[in-house]
């Protein structure tokens, strides 16, 4: 292979290994880079270029609905919520008794545009407050009083991957959480699945590891069990996405600037490795504080900001890059909050929220119907729309793929896309 | 690969010159987690008979049951009765509430069991019963009840050092596997062939070994077996077949401890366990045939005693020969409980921290795939489970962010902290030893304790050269220290046992 690497990439781990290992034990490994590498690095086309993508962001901590798409007509709001309710005449309006918060600016235009869906009141029967437990049901996708090994992610890539070969190195699924691979992705059959440094903060520290990890992977010790080498090269496998995938994002110049947060960042990350063409067709991207026990008020405002900036920074660079109708993108929050607020000015654990999807082939606006919020003191919101709905929608109406291959039973699909 | 000695030398006596420190590693890491230097002093000054004696203690120490679990057993019985009868609200309420707490019981077993098994005077037999576990599988997802599971580890510890067929009778009557494998719902008149089926296939003779006959008579003679509603065994007279049945060409009204009998008097019954222990603790694929019968002959002579086939299968050459020296792929069990001894860190009790990792290199403890329990060897191995094990290197090596830690996860904090100080990620102070030494003497330091093998000089140099660059500032060669410990725990060397 003669053509030059445009990009100065390696194009095949042997490439990879002289460069980066000074010659150590490289002859022990044989095989080619992922394929998207290759086909990058000597400029071939992407097998699909109409793939479409999907981009979860999940909202640790239990988003507080109310406050996100307040109900300012309703007086029942504001007898819950007597210090923390917005007032009327602050909130974004959406039609003629919901408005966003007022940090939801960027996602205000988005939803006049027509780039913005919101799925109200989303919930599942039987709900847990506990946030281990609520989010192991929003990612296994499945009955409250059900425990499946697998995540929904995890399912759909069963499904559209088989009959792909076992060991394509191409990641299917990019997370940039941080604390390790979310359930979502967990499938019963292995996949190529990433994961970047969350807040990608320590770009130092994640340089220095994996520059000392491959001088200890390039070691091929005499290994008769072979195992040794097996590790050597599924770990060198990694690191040369890794690296590559480190390469993309570092180059990434988009035409328009992103806010200055971590959460932005992971979005900008993404952008950068949709526009390289990677195969894949899930991101999962993490913005965590959600969990306002106590002095809510200023933490969600700030926290609706960073979502409403960063997701609205994404879309538009999407749009430069005339990738946006590929690329559709969905929140989800393991519960809402109590409606009542508590004595700390902040809200406990409660039950169903609303939900933003976006993207250029969404249908724009409210789906699904408000919580009732006649309600006693501490009692929880009922849902209208379950979850696994939404999932469904996802699924079959975007991933194309069938939702009853991913989610047990039946939920009937909404038109937000 | 052939093992090095031929199958009437494999399982005589390890001779007592070849133990050293480098043996006594070995046998640390296979039955246990780790290797820790004081430990391997210990052992190779006290000899090896004391050591394996001390590994498998002749009164084995219990696993007691934790709190949470023994009060879910004690209000089960009532929440069964309440989930069962009213108006229907009320019933759901009852079910909801009894699940909520199968499963906080559960998480709470888990993490009990993490801590049990770090023990270093528990980490053997805690192993040991892993292993059981993965011959005699039941999964907490199909039993959902924290307190038969316990029972059944019980079972496993209580008999497990003891005849093989006493604890496939005993495992018989383990509430958690009358209803994993349907015993529950075996009726005279239509008896259940689940269980009989993986007592052939997977506890004790293995596929080829009984014909689809001996399972439909043998399934007759396990009918009647029950659960309490508190979550006891009971035998249902009346539910039982008393005739005649035909099992391996002998009649009789055999009972379902009968047929354990007969099946452990077939020929296979004296390689099956060994092969599958030979698969857990030498080498991932089986032994030769000549060498497994040469070990089951032994352990056919020792009656079948599971105690004399630790003692011969552990005490053997062959366990200690080369080609079987930090040859095996760590479980995801193993690297976590491995790192936890080495640097003696506390289990933290936060799902998060613990059970998620394990999730997410895919072993959930008492929650195995299927019946055929974890696969192991290279199955472990993805790019997303190595990216786990990467991940939790990194989670054990920096400190707790307090800051990131939701309501209910401070609170399980505070409690274990009532009790002292506790060490969920690596301290400062493990780091002093290896700050005392020169670069390079601190990285060989380093790759010795936690490396099953000897390490390359290249890497040893490489690591070498990035902590000297340091310079002499304590803190930056803390820190590099530090990122060199990570690397090692994250090299494909760490991921061998």
């Amino acid at each position: 292979m003669n053509s030059p690497h445009a990009s100065g990439l390696p194009s095949t781990r042997r490439d990879f290994l002289g460069r980066s290992a000074k010659g150590i034990g490289l002859l022990a490994f044989s095989g080619f880079a992922p394929a998207f590498l290759v086909r990058s690095t000597l400029g071939a086309p992407a097998p699909e270029t109409d793939r479409r993508i999907l981009v979860v962001i999940q909202l640790a901590g239990g988003n507080d609905g109310l406050n996100t798409l307040v109900p300012f007509e309703d007086a029942n709001y504001y007898r819950l919520r007597p210090t923390l309710a917005l007032p009327k005449d602050k909130v974004l309006r959406v039609g003629d008794t919901h408005g966003l918060h007022p940090a939801c600016t960027g996602l205000h235009r988005l939803l006049q545009d027509g780039k913005l869906a919101v799925v109200q009141n989303v919930g599942y029967p039987n709900p847990n407050r506990s946030h281990f437990r609520s989010t192991e049901i929003w990612e296994t996708a499945s009955a409250s009083d059900d425990f499946a090994p697998t995540g929904w992610v995890g399912r759909f890539l069963d499904h559209a991957c088989a009959g792909q070969p076992a060991d394509s190195h191409d990641p299917l699924a990019i997370h940039l959480t941080g604390t390790g691979v979310p359930q979502s992705f967990m499938g019963e059959k292995p996949h190529a699945v990433f994961g970047l440094g969350g807040g990608l903060g320590n770009r130092r520290e994640t340089d220095e590891n994996r520059r000392l990890l491959e001088a200890m992977t390039g070691e091929a010790p005499a290994d008769p069990s072979g195992n040794a080498s097996f590790l050597s090269q599924t770990l060198m496998d990694t690191l040369v996405t890794e690296k590559k995938v480190q390469r993309v994002i570092a180059d990434y110049r988009p035409a328009n600037p992103y806010p200055a947060s971590t959460f932005a960042a992971s979005l900008r990350s993404i952008a950068a490795l949709i526009a390289a063409r990677l195969p894949t067709r899930v991101y999962y991207a993490t913005l965590s504080g959600f969990d306002t026990h106590s002095g809510q008020g200023p933490a969600h405002a700030n926290l609706l900001t960073q979502l409403s900036a960063g997701l609205a920074a994404f879309q538009k660079d999407l749009e430069a890059l005339r990738l946006s109708d590929q690329v559709l993108t969905m929140t989800f929050s393991e519960f809402g909050r109590r409606p009542s607020e508590n004595e700390s000015r902040g809200t406990d654990h409660g039950t169903a929220a609303p939900l933003f999807v976006m993207g250029a082939n969404v249908k724009a606006g409210l789906h699904g119907s408000a919580p009732k919020l006649d309600l006693q003191r501490n009692q929880d919101l009922t849902f209208s729309t379950d979850f696994r709905q939404v999932y469904a929608t996802a699924l079959t109406n975007w991933l194309q793929c069938p939702p009853t291959d991913v989610i047990p039973g039946k939920f009937v699909p909404l038109n937000f896309v | 690969m052939n093992p090095s000695l031929a199958p009437r030398d494999a399982w005589t006596p390890l001779p007592a010159t070849e133990w050293n420190a480098a043996a006594a590693r070995h046998l640390l890491r296979r039955t246990g987690w780790s290797a820790r230097p004081a430990d391997v002093d210990r052992a190779v000054t006290e000899g090896f008979a004391a050591t394996l004696a001390r590994l498998f203690p002749e009164v084995v120490p219990a696993w007691s049951k934790p709190r949470l679990v023994s009060r879910y057993e004690s209000i089960a019985p009532e929440m069964q009765r309440n989930a069962a009868k009213g108006p229907t609200e009320d019933r759901l309420r009852a079910q909801r509430e009894l699940q909520d707490r199968a499963r906080v019981g559960l998480q709470e077993l888990s993490l009990r069991w993490l801590e049990y098994a770090a023990r270093p005077d528990t980490a053997a037999i805690a192993k040991w019963v892993l292993f059981l576990s993965d011959v005699y599988v039941i999964s907490a997802e199909k039993v959902r009840n924290p307190a038969v599971v316990h029972r059944h580890f019980e079972i496993l510890t209580e008999h497990g050092f003891g005849p093989a067929p006493a604890l496939a009778k005993a495992v018989s009557r383990s509430p958690a596997m009358v209803i994993y494998l349907d015993l529950a719902q075996s009726q005279l008149k239509a008896p259940n062939e689940n269980f009989a089926r993986e007592l052939f296939e997977l506890f004790v003779l293995g596929e080829g070994n009984y014909t689809e006959a001996d399972i439909k008579e043998a399934a007759r003679a396990f009918t009647g077996y029950r659960v309490r509603p508190e979550g006891g065994f009971r035998f249902d007279d009346r539910q039982h077949d008393k005739s005649v049945k035909t099992v391996f060409g002998a009649s009789g009204p055999f009972s379902g401890d009968d047929v354990v009998d007969l099946a452990f008097r077939q020929p296979a019954a004296a390689v099956y366990l060994p092969r599958e222990l030979a698969k857990t603790y030498l080498c991932e694929t089986p032994l030769p045939a000549d060498h497994l019968a040469a070990l089951g002959d032994g352990w056919r002579a020792d009656d079948l005693d599971l105690r004399a086939l630790q003692r011969r299968f552990f005490g053997s050459r062959l366990f200690f020969a080369p080609e079987y020296r930090g040859n095996l792929i760590k479980s995801p069990l193993q690297f976590l409980l491995g790192l936890v001894q080495d640097w003696s860190l506390d289990v933290a009790p936060l799902p998060r921290l613990t059970l998620t990792p394990l999730r997410q290199m895919g072993q959930i403890p008492f929650q195995p795939p299927n019946v055929r329990g974890w696969v192991g060897g290279r199955q472990w191995i993805n790019s997303a489970t190595l990216a786990a094990r990467r991940q939790l290197a990194e989670m054990l090596f920096t400190p707790l962010d307090e800051n990131s830690l939701n309501a209910d996860e401070l609170l399980d904090l505070v409690a274990a902290r009532a009790n002292g100080p506790v060490h969920f990620t690596v301290p400062d102070a493990a780091f002093a030893r290896f700050r005392a030494l020169a670069p390079g003497d601190a990285v060989a330091a380093l790759a010795a304790d936690l490396l099953p093998g000897p390490v390359a000089p290249a890497a040893v140099s490489q690591l070498s050269q990035y902590v000297a660059a340091g310079g002499a500032d304590p803190a930056q060669r803390l820190r590099r220290l530090r990122r060199a410990a990570v690397t090692l725990t994250q090299s494909p060397a760490c991921q061998l046992c």
